[in-house]
């Protein structure tokens, strides 16, 4: 149980939860992670005392939806939606770059100036073994942020598998979009030696909303492969080679105003693991990693009715890192855990237009931005009785913002005459206190102090147009780093067949960073349309509190009922409320399984969002909706090879609806009908 | 394991240290000499001194030249004291005409007498002839003066009845973002008198003519002496940008909009 872990938390709690075919579902026991009918997924909840701001969803199985439909089941998570695919995901209402994203501990960043290509379009359920979520500075984080952030764990290649080879062979169709997708996965294994490969290959053409209309420019396409493989140099020494390619292809974005042609990243790591059982230093992991992300944005396939003017807008993101993260114990109850890490990241992104009269026009849009980072991270469990754990740590990180290339300096002298080189300092601190009152109740509770540098954008963006308020934004390289006071409290009540999860929390943030309108006279929008321009300041103050409920139920062997229901408010300090702040929503599953069979039915609701702020943010309100979805399910045991069987339909009433966070609010997918077959050998 | 530690650690000082710049834009004051001038035709005084002259590129085009001259002594010596001066003359026919200039002076770091010219229209009106006297000696260069590929010359007339010719200097390599930008403003007091004014005031808004946008934090162009006036124009992108300057004297808007266009 520990080895394969970051958790040595002996007491942790695990509740496993069952997310089936393409609804949430759940059954409540406790420390048992094996499950072999028909699971597409495995979450685990480390509800332990030590990591109550971690949850760690172990993917077990559904390798064939989207990551962003994964993610939409996740409690406290939410996604911005420009499109039917690449769907950007936020915490709790956090803005995104609050938030830090990585994939196995190692930073990426999008390529895109218009948020087309979050990280998480890079991945798929197929390349991943688990998502792990955080909720502020904790002993897991990969870097400074406001708000933790994902780390999508990748899957790795298994050392002394029961077969030599085995895999998994799948494909599954989507009517609504006539999505389709083909995928597969092989393993070679051996005692000093494994191999892992993944591919999946997905084309989806246009969907079509409740209301039967077609959402044009909402297709994609895209091969995804990965390779990873591991070398034991002895028992307590391991060598990591991992491998991930993306190739998305004519991706539409019916929100915005561009598609893209191709977006590729290419992202690679060579990482070394010591384990040793019993000492003291028992796990040291070190990687070092680089990934590269060209990403074209276009609007070749709009008619020319919709274009003011064609344009070519390229980006591309590079990255170089390492990281060394070394696990101690100092007998049963003590645990420290010291992290160092750096890494550097280069974006570039241009605009070329082409008026029907006159020469073209070329710009900078992201000028030759490098950002270098270094940090150290030290953290600290204790068990200080039987009941009462306490974790601590403190984190410190070095960040050098600065302008590579001559171009891009001139580009942003026309509105910053300043050095353009930043430093940033930032201190990440935290404790968490967790009291065991007795076999059921367990109450939780923990402050940080947290900081991020701004980012690129926010430091150089240069007229990059943000489709969600209509704005040009500028960058500000005297912007401030952001900073936050986080708090949580949290209860935990279970009985046998019951586990009731309750989250309160709230984030002050100083200085925190968002657009503000420049003065029309001085400042024309150069979009052709945009409302004006808007330059990235500092608020005073601002904040965000809200809540968390989990519910689970084994109501009987054949019946389990999971609720989720989450909440966010914001506002700033002169009490606006913040914009991206999604409503009460909550997800309610019923699972009946039997014999190897699972049906379900899903309700989804969200209420409306009117707590908005249209004059300085930018936002309008967004209606409520009610939505349910069924599926069943049907695994087959024939000798050694297993076969997984998939129906499911989706938003059953074809309600017309689209989410607080969908830019442009157009309508998601209306009536769909899922299959998906899997074969494992 | 010490050694893997260090390893990542040298290599993210390696990724760290190389921050270097990756290309160099070559960012000019507006009238600078090119870097060679390029020689436009010979001809001989009367006091047999052989005239050289030299522009910045081999082709002339309309608006502001700078326009350079070597003399020579009958054997061949350079002559770097003479008091030279320039008699631009465009006929037209049916009449004549001359243009904003200054004689030009000597220049140590040239090694070349150097000058402008504000050719105001091509040779397709007519013909530009350009006299150089040397002490008094004249020799005259007929030359080839083709249109500018964007309107960098003007002829404005004022709301005091009073023509006026703004000019943009040149060369200039434009760039993405501030740019010195420099002009030159004269009033045709004859036919053959072009005086510098030297007491206007400008407002410049530049404008991107194909979106329909401006630029911010442009520095409106003042009198810097001899007619210059020197500003700063912020280009946010490529392309086709018209510059609108408001000429305005002692407070009194002369002209609303005097305008010249860049294409970059």
């Amino acid at each position: 149980m520990r080895d394969d872990t970051f958790y040595f938390d002996m007491r942790r709690i695990i509740i496993t939860t069952l997310l089936l075919g393409y609804a949430t579902i759940a059954s409540a026991q406790t420390d048992s992670t094996e499950h072999s009918n028909v699971l597409i997924q495995e979450v685990t909840v480390h509800g332990d005392k030590l990591n109550e701001d971690n949850l760690e969803f172990k993917q077990k199985d559904n390798v064939q939806v989207l990551i962003d439909k994964m993610l939409y089941n996740i409690n406290g998570v939410s996604l911005i939606k420009r499109g039917n695919y690449a769907q950007e995901p936020i915490i709790r209402g956090l803005n995104p770059s609050q938030i830090n994203t990585t994939v196995d501990g190692m930073q990426i960043f999008g390529a895109c100036t218009d948020h087309m290509d979050p990280i998480s379009s890079y991945v798929e359920p197929n390349n991943l073994s688990s998502i792990r979520l955080q909720l502020g500075p904790n002993s897991e984080q990969v870097g400074a942020s406001i708000g933790g952030g994902f780390d999508f764990k990748l899957n790795k290649a298994k050392l002394g598998a029961d077969k030599f080879v085995s895999g998994t062979i799948g494909t599954g169709y989507e009517a609504n979009a006539s999505a389709f997708r083909v995928l597969g996965s092989i393993q070679l294994s051996k005692k000093r030696w494994a191999v892992r490969a993944n591919s999946i290959y997905r084309k989806s053409q246009n969907y079509t909303d409740g209301n039967g209309r077609e959402i044009h420019f909402s297709q994609y396409e895209k091969l995804n492969f990965g390779v990873s493989s591991v070398f034991a140099l002895n028992e307590n020494n391991f060598i990591y080679l991992d491998y991930l390619q993306d190739d998305g292809r004519d991706i539409g974005y019916p929100a915005l105003t561009m598609d893209v042609s191709f977006a590729n990243a290419k992202i690679g790591s060579i990482s070394h693991v010591y384990k040793k059982t019993g000492k003291t230093l028992y796990l040291l992991e070190s990687k070092i990693y680089a990934n590269y992300i060209d990403h074209a944005m276009d609007d070749s396939k709009r008619p020319d009715s919709l274009i003011a003017m064609r344009m070519d807008m390229p980006g591309t993101s590079s990255t170089f890192g390492f990281y060394s993260n070394a696990s101690l114990r100092f007998g049963k109850k003590h645990f420290v855990k010291f992290k160092l890490n750096g890494y550097s990241n280069d974006l570039h992104a241009e605009m070329t237009m082409y008026p029907l009269i006159g020469a073209e026009m070329f710009m900078l849009t992201l000028p030759d931005t490098r950002r270098t980072v270094g940090g150290i991270d030290l953290s600290d469990k204790i068990l200080i009785t039987e009941k009462l754990k306490l974790s601590t740590g403190i984190r410190f990180d070095y960040v050098l913002s600065s302008i590579t290339t001559e171009m891009g300096r001139q580009t942003l002298s026309g509105i910053y005459s300043g050095d353009l080189d930043k430093n940033h300092y930032l201190l990440n601190v935290f404790t968490q206190l967790n009291y065991k009152l007795n076999k059921k109740l367990s109450v939780s509770g923990g402050v940080a102090k947290a900081m991020r540098a701004p980012n690129a954008q926010e430091l150089y963006a240069f007229y990059l147009f943000n489709r969600f308020d209509n704005y040009d934004y500028l960058g500000n390289p005297d912007i401030k780093q952001e900073e936050s006071w986080n708090f949580n409290i949290s209860a935990n009540y279970r009985l046998k067949k019951l586990v009731l999860t309750t989250k309160v929390f709230a984030y002050y943030f100083k200085n925190y960073i968002t657009g503000a309108k420049l003065p029309s006279s001085e400042y024309s929008a150069m979009t052709i349309g945009a409302s004006g321009v808007k330059q990235y300041v500092n608020l005073d103050n601002a904040i965000i509190a809200g809540a968390e409920v989990g519910f689970k139920w084994k109501i009987n062997k054949n019946f389990f009922f999971s609720s989720m229901n989450a909440f966010s408010y914001g506002e700033d300090y002169k009490h606006r409320a913040l914009f991206m702040i999604p409503p009460l929503k909550s997800i309610n599953t019923i699972v009946y399984s039997m014999k190897g069979y699972n049906f379900s039915l899903k309700y989804t609701t969200a209420m409306a969002q009117n707590n908005i702020d249209y004059d300085f943010y930018g936002e309008n309100s967004t209606r409520e909706f009610n939505l349910f979805d069924l599926s069943a399910g049907k695994t087959f045991k024939v000798k050694r090879f297993k076969y997984d069987v998939n129906i499911a339909l989706d938003n059953i009433f074809n309600v017309p609806y689209y989410e607080h966070l969908d830019v442009m609010k157009i309508n998601r997918q209306g009536r769909n009908l899922l299959v998906s077959l899997k074969f494992t050998f | 394991m010490k050694k893997i530690i260090v390893g990542v650690l040298m290599s993210a000082l390696v990724f760290t240290s190389c921050n270097k710049d990756d290309d160099e834009t070559v960012v000019t004051t507006p009238g600078t000499p090119a870097p060679t001038q390029v020689e436009i035709a010979t001809a001989t005084t009367s006091n047999n001194e052989t005239v050289t002259l030299y522009a910045d590129e081999s082709q002339l085009s309309t608006g502001y030249e700078n326009m350079y001259v070597t003399v020579k002594d009958a054997s061949g010596n350079a002559i770097e004291d003479a008091t030279v001066e320039f008699a631009p003359l465009m006929d037209m026919g049916t009449m004549q005409h001359a243009c904003p200039f200054v004689n030009p002076t000597f220049d140590n770091t040239i090694n070349k007498y150097k000058g402008y010219v504000v050719y105001t229209m091509s040779s397709m009106g007519g013909t530009w002839t350009l006299g150089v006297s040397v002490n008094g000696n004249l020799a005259t260069f007929t030359l080839n003066i083709a249109d500018s590929p964007t309107k960098v010359v003007g002829n404005y007339t004022g709301t005091d009845g009073v023509t006026y010719i703004v000019s943009l200097l040149r060369p200039v390599t434009w760039n993405v973002g501030m740019n010195d930008v420099e002009f030159l403003l004269h009033t045709k007091a004859s036919m053959m008198s072009f005086p510098a004014v030297t007491d206007f005031t400008m407002v410049m808004t530049p404008w991107m003519t194909s979106m329909n946008h401006g630029s911010p934090n442009n520095i409106d162009p003042v009198h810097v002496g001899n007619g210059h006036y020197n500003g700063e124009v912020n280009f946010t992108m490529t392309g086709d940008w018209r510059l609108h300057l408001q000429l305005n004297q002692n407070g009194t808007e002369i002209h609303s909009d005097a305008f010249l266009d860049i294409l970059f």
